[in-house]
């Protein structure tokens, strides 16, 4: 028998057709669907123990008392510390996003120096030896070497700022905040110690002025669960809460009245409220409140309603409420956190001391002996120091480190604090994310993710008691970084700068010892809380105080901006998991929506969905405008944290920078920057 | 040519069963062969010293955790319990030290029973049963059993595949429905 052509073809068939009989095709086909389960880019789980380790997150201003969700080891969620007696279990929009944070896209590789127009890789070796070659020459020459921080609760602030005693430099900042207009008024104008503080667990009564509790003032988990616990859903509610300020905010929103005020007219506001009172026979224990109240008669409820909008009968139903209230607090603020002066600031001081809720918390003891005191420092004015340096009154740093802090986009008129901050001999950026700073720094030297690194908050500013709470590195780190106190621990011993110290931990230590706290239990996410007061001795300056209000027009078009976690902060853009939060008349593709009420709109020509430009403060951006009923006349409401250049594909380009045309002028009288409620233009495009 | 045709068609029809019994012996016999890889563990990990010599049980290291997870293999954390540093003399041991103890490196185990990630499998509701219903009886061997893995899925030969536990599911009363396994 031959193999012709015919037996090929049917060995050739017989073999198909045994196939079938086999486990082949059948194994094959079952594979090939698994093999599809196993693409290399289809993320794959990772199992293993599940934990949860306490921390105190830090990517918010106040800080969130949070609970890092691993399993294996990977952090994969967060969810509040129900064991933090004032955050109760609650966290905040950004806070809750810090695992996925851990892996934006946007970290810091490892450190980096500028190269041209790119950043090039080097060593922490490198630039620790780049630094203290510069730094050397800088040594003793006040000025020459300077820092901006943004962490206004941490004792890394205690290192850098004694780091640059050492190198005989006073030039330490915080970026403005709330906290920094108050510490104005309190430490600096009316010489008092301590921290200003709000007991909003005590309160009956509450009344805002300005101050977006719920959204943007202080530690917004511990607000809202202050707010909560005296609001159930069911039973009697012991709490009222009144909202004074141009627009109907996440505050105004859950408020029992939103009393509509002019943000360049809430000092008027408060000045008319302290007017009512003395008419009541309420008065102060403070130096010079005879003054004061002289200076507060001049706002009558009809003056007040010219500066500041709000009808008389209003005013007088708020300041009733006060004087019927039990304990009633007076909260003060801006309503982006920023820019508020310090008229408001002392206004709402007295307020509080004339009802009896004048709450100073203590300063806790130093770690760092040489570090400047921490009420000082909060006091200076790093815009007014810019714009001094900008305009060739105070010499450009030669090195000028940024810690925790994004400057370059989060300042008002954005655009000029820039280009100020390029005038910095060498700009050192201490950040996690490649941000608008580090984008334009010289050097940049990662942070380690909040949930990586050792830190500590010592009473964030809002609330009612002295707190400290230590966040401890739950995490391993994901990329090259180093903890910025620790660098500059390791810099000022290259320098010869004596500290005391040689780790972060060691400061932190001796920080928890003074304090009288349990490492331990902070460590496993027990906040210290202390009973003790500060002392609520001060002076009304009412002679200040005369030019700061005179300064107040009450009336034109004003700006405010609205600062709203989920949408981020000025150092940390949108999380992409907060994207979908967004709403779509804040932002739609890429445009920016500024809110104005119909009346506002009508006068301007304006209607809805039209394309505008704002202008102020030399600069301008384009936007879209939504009417809105929630906004006082006379008022342009537009969101902060849009409109990033750096930072991630997710978050980049999409709408505009409102910080632009925040327009900064000096207060009269106490010459502090001011850019709450500042005037603006809107034209139609 | 009528006898011609009768040759050519019983040429053709033992091609054909040739063909038919070559592919079916080619499928059974060499295709398994040729499908999985034969792969040893990374360690040689001798299951009988630590039951028989050390007296350890199954769950001094395939454990259940507090939440009611399965810890399945251990890890650094449970084996440097004892061997942070080489106690024995076997070479195994101290390759474990060496590679993985001392780099801070987990032992990359072969998994006879992987599951994909669609798969929700709780140790916890099958604890009734006896491990080597679905496992292979190590527990007194010497050395690790080989590892079969499929050349085209990755998996082992060892996999419990859906029909298996669709099976025993009916067998045993439990639903079949899609959600128990897959959440």
């Amino acid at each position: 028998m031959g193999l012709d052509r015919r037996a090929f073809i049917k060995f050739v068939v017989g073999g198909a057709a045994g196939t079938l009989f086999t486990p082949i095709p059948w194994k094959l086909a079952d594979d090939a669907s698994i093999w599809s389960q196993n693409w290399s880019w289809i993320p794959r789980l990772k199992y293993g123990a599940l934990t949860a380790d306490a921390t105190y997150s830090k990517l918010c201003p106040a800080g969130c008392a949070v609970k890092v969700k691993k399993v294996a080891g990977i952090a994969y969620g967060v969810e509040g510390n129900s064991a933090n007696e004032l955050s109760k279990g609650g966290v905040c929009p950004l806070c809750a996003t810090g695992s996925q944070m851990l892996r934006s896209p946007s970290r810091v590789a490892g450190p980096m120096k500028k190269d041209g127009d790119k950043f090039k890789p080097i060593s922490w070796d490198e630039a620790e030896a780049l630094l203290a070659d510069k730094l050397k020459g800088l040594k003793g020459q006040d000025g020459k070497v300077a820092a901006i921080s943004g962490d206004l609760s941490g004792t890394a602030n205690e290192v850098l700022s004694g780091f640059l005693a050492g190198l005989g430099s006073k030039s330490y900042y915080y970026m403005p905040t709330d906290q920094t207009a108050m510490a104005k008024a309190w430490n600096g104008v009316m010489g008092g110690s301590g921290q200003i503080g709000y007991d909003l667990e005590e309160a009956d009564l509450i009344l805002c002025i300005g101050a977006d509790i719920m959204d943007a003032f202080g530690p917004v988990v511990r607000n809202q669960k202050a707010f909560a616990a005296k609001r159930p859903m069911e039973g009697d509610k012991t709490l009222t809460l009144v909202y004074a300020g141009p627009v109907r905010n996440r505050t105004a929103a859950v408020a029992d009245k939103w009393v509509a005020v002019r943000p360049d007219g809430a000092a008027a506001f408060a000045m008319g409220l302290v007017n009512l009172l003395v008419r009541s026979g309420k008065s102060a224990s403070l130096g010079g409140f005879s003054d004061f109240a002289d200076l507060a008669a001049k706002f009558g409820p009809e003056a007040v309603a010219k500066l500041s909008g709000v009808n008389p009968e209003a005013l007088k139903d708020v300041a009733k409420a006060l004087l019927v209230a039990k304990n009633p607090v007076i909260v003060v603020g801006s309503e982006s956190g920023q820019g508020a002066g310090v008229a408001l600031s002392a206004a709402g001081v007295t307020l509080n001391a004339m009802l009896g809720s004048l709450n100073v918390l203590p300063e806790f003891p130093k770690a760092v002996a040489s570090a400047p005191d921490r009420a000082g420092l909060l006091a200076k004015d790093l815009v007014g120091w810019l714009a001094a340096v900008d305009a060739g009154k105070a010499p450009a740093p030669e090195v000028l480190f940024v810690y925790e802090a994004n400057p370059a986009y989060s300042l008002p008129q954005a655009g000029n604090m820039a280009k100020t901050l390029r005038k910095a001999g060498m700009l050192v950026s201490f950040s996690t994310f490649m941000d608008e700073t580090a984008a334009m720094a010289d050097l940049v030297l990662p942070a380690p993710h909040p949930f990586e690194r050792l830190d500590d908050a010592q009473s964030p500013y809002g609330l009612g008691k002295a707190t400290y709470a230590l966040a401890t590195a739950v995490v391993a780190p994901e990329k090259d970084c180093k903890g910025t106190p620790d660098f500059i621990l390791g810099l000022s011993g290259k320098l010869g700068v004596d500290l005391g110290f040689g780790a972060f931990e060691d400061v932190l230590k001796a920080k928890v010892e003074a304090i009288g706290a349990d490492w331990d239990a902070l460590a496993g996410g027990a906040v210290h809380v202390s009973d003790k007061k500060g002392s609520t001795q001060a002076s009304l300056d009412a002679g200040a105080m005369s030019k700061a209000l005179a300064g107040i027009k009450g009336e034109g078009l004003v700006l405010i901006a609205q600062a709203h976690l989920n949408i981020g902060t000025g150092k940390l853009a949108t999380p992409p998991l907060n994207l979908p939060t967004i709403r779509e008349t804040e932002l739609y593709g890429k445009d920016v929506f500024v809110q104005m009420c119909a009346a506002t709109a009508k006068s301007l020509g304006l209607s809805e969905g039209a394309k505008v430009k704002l202008a102020a403060g030399g600069a301008d951006i384009s936007a879209r405008v939504n009417l809105s009923e929630g906004v006082m006349p006379g008022v342009v409401a537009a969101p902060l944290g849009l409109g990033r250049t750096a930072w991630d594909p997710y978050t980049k380009g999409k709408g505009d920078n409102v910080c632009k045309i925040l327009a900064v002028s000096a207060e009269p009288g106490t010459g502090l920057s001011v850019w709450a409620g500042s005037a603006v233009s809107v034209a139609k495009m | 040519m009528e006898e011609k045709k009768t040759t050519k068609c019983g040429g053709g029809f033992l091609a054909f069963v040739l063909g038919f019994l070559l592919s079916v012996v080619a499928g059974w016999v060499v295709f398994p062969g040729l499908l999985y890889s034969e792969l040893d563990q990374p360690i040689q990990f001798s299951h009988k010293i630590h039951t028989e010599d050390q007296g350890l049980t199954c769950d001094s290291c395939h454990f259940f955790r507090e939440d009611g997870s399965y810890q399945g293999m251990p890890t650094n954390e449970q084996c440097t319990g004892c061997h942070s540093d080489v106690i024995g003399q076997t070479p195994a041991e101290a390759k474990y030290v060496q590679e993985y103890v001392q780099k801070n490196k987990e032992v990359p185990w072969r998994n006879y029973q992987y599951q994909p990630d669609n798969v929700l499998f709780s140790h916890k509701a099958h604890e009734p049963f006896e491990c080597t219903e679905c496992h292979l009886d190590v527990a007194k061997a010497d050395k690790a059993p080989k590892y079969y893995e499929n050349k085209l899925s990755g998996y082992s030969k060892q996999t419990m595949k859906m029909w298996q536990c669709e099976r025993c599911h009916a067998e045993n009363g439990v639903s079949n429905a899609c959600h128990v396994c897959h959440k």
